[in-house]
């Protein structure tokens, strides 16, 4: 037993953090670390100076620009990117739907598409959860019939984060409507520009436009357009979702969290209330356990193994942790998290805050980081995965 | 002018009602009870009639157990001057109760009866008429419209497709429909006052009159759940649909 | 023991919550926060004509003399409706402090034009320090020739952009922590030198910062004796906790009939939600904690006008500790037995929800009453 990393992953972690120092913009960090809104230019900045360096696709293999890195340098570069407040990307493109068109896609698509991830051409959301489809993902019912070389897509896709900023979107659709649930879905890559694609907001209780809807009415998507097989999107999509469970825990970010909880406690002068400490210190003992169990995940995978549904119960305790720390954090700045300050928390805000400049955030994050608990597979069903997988229930 | 309000205590409309397991009835316990809504519009009818000057007394009836106290407190904090409670804990029908209304028309001389045009709770739509029978007064039900001139009584009704006034010549029985007016909230003053106006209780023996009924509830049933809604992709479906599924047209 | 409504208790409760009901639909609460006032101007001189305003004053006064249950009464249907106007800060907390220190000459000056809602009062005591504790008081009141001159920050006054006039704490001597020195001075809200930053709060109602730059108060508006205010301030606290935790019932039993509606109605898995057991035995959860809640309210109501004591004080802290956590509980699995749709500006819940959470950034979160309970603990 050796819970630290090797010499060559210290030498990593050291290259990182020299390149975090160097190339992170710092005021895309300061408003990570307050907890105030990036804007697109903010996500593109930091993608193209990731890129620029070779690490922007760190889960793609190397043939196609990505970095060959092992599990445990990507668990470090995650963690290092948090710790100095980068941005989390945006993984629709590049860790989402680039793994399935790298698995499943045809030469051409590869030649097309993962291209213009690397370097921020497309922006891609992503058209999975529909108003009657969530938890149970495999009843949707956005419908796509085969004319010609042609699909004509009509339905309502919901949920689409960024999906503003988004010119293509990756969606599931109905191919058969006989077959059993599962079976007659196809994974599609849609243009957003496609004529019959509406796109309307969905404002949260935080006030942000983060979430969208997406309308499709008979649009037409060419046939090439489709990752594998007809009526095998399920594939696909289940390819994807171990993708998007990997750094479920989210151990880096709330790190980040806990450091920034700790400072602010420090500013507002509650460092010295024993209750307070006592229950930050609680959250820094999960998340040590949480760490721990996910390097220990780590390794088994570096060792050949596959990640199960191990990572179900990473997601769950990982956002019950991020979540803790911006509730405490929202009690730390007392009475100034009532006000509701949306210019202080936009980017472009340069004025005085009206108390402090961590001030604005914490109440508006802590309503926001509700949907850790809910999105990507809510906590419900991260726990009915394994009771079934682990547990055999 | 002396005017007599028919005020009902039924559950509160907000209320989910419970039917009970054994199919009897609906289920009372720990349920928010109110003022019949028709009732409210009754009483409100009468209190501005009375600020218009042409009433110069209003008395609140009720028929039902002692807990209806509570909604008569209520129409004297709405601004009637006085109330009376016939106390009976039987589920009585629309003729006993306008039996035991007539005995107190009698008993009053009122020359205005006011009642709600139904009770939310039965769905009757029978007292106010049966009263008319009984007391062979002029009717003018479903009223959306009241004007009182001199002794005759205007009474706009809502009547399928369209509206139609009738004069009546008092003393007369007018029901209300849902539009007739906007009840007004008790004040805080009024709730106070309310306290300290006259309620007199009656029994249906006292009055002399014989509540046993010809008809018996044999069942209650709730409504069927509505099953989930649809989308149609185009007009082609919807007419298929209503065709076919729904056979309506 | 009598855990029943009188008959006027009953009526009152019916008026408030139809008023509620037909003037506060979850529309046109929006269009009153995105108006000017962030209330509604109608409403609140609605609630003056009912006589609803004058409920928690002294008959003497001319006011209506109810008790806390009365407030209680009120204070449930406005969170039941999330009402947007500042009854709590005006009539309840403000308005006790006026009552309580004021003169014969003031009350008999400001009580009938409060009383009737004519005018609005708030409350200006937290400071960007002081972190729910009355006595941390760093705005200084300097004695001056037929008055005091004030100078100083009050932090988060809710309803303070609309109040007509704004009592504030300020400290005559002494030290920022101390005790003794603390006075309460009735402010012009046009006085010179007095100036409002205006925000809404996350939670919908607006709030505003004060900028005391030398302010010129008479000597006819301190308010009691100097340098003594604190008790009284610390007894109207604890009027105003038991007034928010009312309003935190109807805000919880709201969240509770919205999420059970929607597991009954909400299909996934070809059935239900609700029929899940996982979801059931979390919806009982949040049922239990509003079941707990409930009684709390209903004690702080029953002693919030007790004479001061010591059990009041625990019984007040014990409210608002127990509502702070049953509010924060059930806002969040209301959330997330929504899912997504919970998250949504335009769905009533998620306004519930915010209001349930920040409940605890008022008067005092969870651990100032935990605290406030230790100290008083009976260890014997």
């Amino acid at each position: 037993m050796d819970i630290n990393y090797t010499a060559e992953e210290f030498a990593f972690r050291d290259q990182v953090r020299a390149f975090l120092s160097a190339e992170l913009p710092a005021d895309i960090a300061e408003r990570v670390r307050l907890g105030k809104h990036l804007g697109k230019e903010d996500h593109l900045r930091w993608q193209r100076l990731l890129n620029a360096r070779g690490w922007y696709a760190a889960n793609w293999p190397v043939e196609f620009g990505g970095t060959g890195w092992s599990v445990v340098q990507k668990h470090i570069f995650e963690e290092e990117c948090a710790a100095f407040g980068a941005p989390r990307l945006i993984s629709f493109g590049v860790n989402m739907v680039a793994p399935v068109i790298i698995k499943f896609g045809t030469p051409e698509q590869k030649a097309r598409y993962l291209p213009r991830i690397l370097d921020g051409r497309d922006w891609w959301c992503q058209g999975y959860s529909e108003p009657g489809a969530g938890s149970d993902l495999a009843s949707l019912k956005t419908r796509a019939v085969r004319d010609g070389d042609h699909y004509v897509v009509s339905g309502q896709k919901t949920w689409t984060t960024l999906g503003q900023h988004a010119n293509r979107i990756f969606c599931l659709v109905r191919t058969d409507p006989a077959a059993q649930p599962q079976r007659g879905i196809s994974f599609l890559l849609i243009d957003m520009s496609t004529p019959g694609i509406g796109v309307r907001p969905i404002i949260t209780l935080d006030g942000e436009h983060e979430v969208n809807e997406v309308f499709f009415d008979n649009v037409r998507v060419p046939v090439a357009n489709r990752v594998g097989e007809e009526n095998q999107g399920w594939t696909c999509a289940k390819y994807l979702l171990t993708h998007e469970r990997t750094g479920q825990a989210g151990i880096g970010p709330s790190k980040a969290a806990l450091a920034h909880l700790k400072q602010v406690a420090a500013r507002e002068g509650r460092l010295d209330d024993p209750l307070l400490r006592a229950q930050i210190a609680e959250v820094e003992m999960q998340l040590m356990a949480i760490e721990v169990s996910t390097l220990r995940i780590l390794a088994a995978a570096q060792a050949g193994g596959v990640p199960g549904a191990e990572s179900s119960i990473l997601k769950i305790k990982g956002s019950e942790i991020r979540q803790a720390i911006s509730h405490l954090l929202r009690k730390v700045v007392g009475p100034y998290a009532l006000p509701f300050l949306e210019e202080e928390l936009s980017p472009a805000f340069a004025g005085a805050p009206l108390h402090a400049d961590y001030s604005a955030g914490p109440a508006s994050q802590y309503f926001n980081l509700r949907k850790l608990s809910i999105y990507g597979g809510s906590n419900e069903i991260q726990k009915n995965i394994v009771s079934k997988m682990i547990l055999d229930l | 002018m002396k005017i007599l309000v028919a005020v009902k205590r039924v559950v509160d409309y907000n209320v989910k009602v419970r039917v009970k397991a054994d199919g009897s009835g609906v289920d009372l316990a720990n349920v928010k009870m109110a003022m019949n809504p028709f009732c409210e519009i009754a009483v409100e009818e009468a209190v501005r009639l009375k600020e218009k000057g042409i009433a110069s007394e209003i008395v609140a009836v009720s028929v039902g157990p002692a807990a209806a106290q509570e909604q008569l407190r209520t129409a004297l904090a709405l601004g009637a001057d006085r109330a009376i409670l016939i106390e009976s804990d039987e589920e009585l029908g629309s003729l006993a109760v306008a039996k035991l209304l007539k005995a107190v028309v009698d008993k009053e001389q009122s020359q205005l009866v006011i009642l709600g045009k139904q009770a939310i709770d039965s769905d009757n739509n029978q007292t106010g008429q049966m009263l008319g029978a009984l007391t062979g007064y002029a009717q003018g039900t479903f009223a959306s419209k009241v004007e009182i001139a001199g002794d005759q009584i205007n009474v706009t009704r809502e009547i399928d497709g369209g509206l139609q006034t009738v004069a009546l010549k008092l003393p007369a029985i007018v029901t209300t429909d849902l539009r007739l007016n906007e009840p007004r909230y008790a004040s805080l003053p009024n709730i106070m006052k309310a306290k300290k106006k006259p309620l007199e209780t009656l029994t249906p023996d006292a009055l002399g009159v014989s509540t046993a009924s010809t008809v018996k509830t044999l069942k209650v049933e709730a409504p069927a759940t509505r099953s989930a809604g649809i989308i149609v992709k185009s007009v082609a479906e919807l007419v298929e649909k209503l065709k076919n599924e729904a056979k309506v047209i | 023991m009598d855990f029943q409504l009188t008959e006027e208790q009953q009526m009152l409760q019916d008026t408030v919550a139809r008023l509620v009901r037909d003037s506060y639909g979850f529309e046109q609460r929006e269009q009153f926060y995105r108006s000017e006032a962030g209330f509604s101007r109608a409403f609140w001189q609605q609630l003056g004509e009912l006589g609803l305003t004058g409920v928690p004053f002294a008959e003497a006064h001319g006011g209506f003399g109810g008790s806390g249950v009365d407030s209680l009464l009120i204070m449930t249907e406005l969170g039941r409706g999330l009402c947007l106007e500042p009854y709590l800060q005006s009539q309840i907390h403000a308005g006790g402090l006026l009552q309580q220190l004021g003169g014969a000459e003031q009350r008999k000056r400001l009580l009938p034009v409060v009383i009737a809602g004519e005018l609005q009062l708030a409350v200006a005591l937290e400071e960007p320090q002081s972190h729910y504790h009355l006595h941390h008081v760093q705005t200084r009141a300097v004695r001056v020739e037929g008055g005091w001159e004030l100078c100083g920050r009050k932090a988060v006054v809710i309803g303070g952009h609309s109040a007509g006039l704004l009592l504030v704490s300020a400290r005559t001597h002494g030290e920022a922590r101390d005790e003794q020195g603390i006075s309460l001075f009735l402010v012009d809200a046009r006085a010179s030198g007095l100036s409002r930053r205006v925000y809404p709060t996350i939670d919908g109602p607006k709030a505003c910062e004060l900028y005391l730059d030398r302010v010129l108060v008479g000597d006819g508006d301190l308010l009691g004796e100097p340098g003594q205010a604190l008790p009284a301030l610390r007894y109207q606290q604890g009027r105003a906790i038991a007034a928010q935790c009312a309003e935190a019932i109807g805000s919880m039993e709201e969240a509770c009939r919205l999420t059970l509606d929607y597991l009954k109605t909400r299909q996934q898995f070809g059935t239900p939600i609700g029929k899940f057991q996982a979801l059931q035995h979390r919806m009982v959860d949040m049922r239990t904690e509003l079941e707990l809640a409930t009684p709390m309210a209903i004690l702080a109501a029953c002693v919030a006008d007790e004479a001061d004591s010591e059990e009041r004080s625990r019984r007040l802290a014990a409210a608002k500790f127990i509502i702070v956590h049953a509010g924060r509980f059930i806002a969040e699995q209301a959330i997330q037995l929504h899912g997504g749709i919970g998250m949504t500006w335009e769905y009533s819940l998620a306004h519930h929800a915010k209001r349930l959470v920040m409940l605890g950034h008022q008067l005092g979160d969870d651990d100032h009453h935990l605290e406030a309970y230790a100290q008083l603990l009976k260890t014997a």
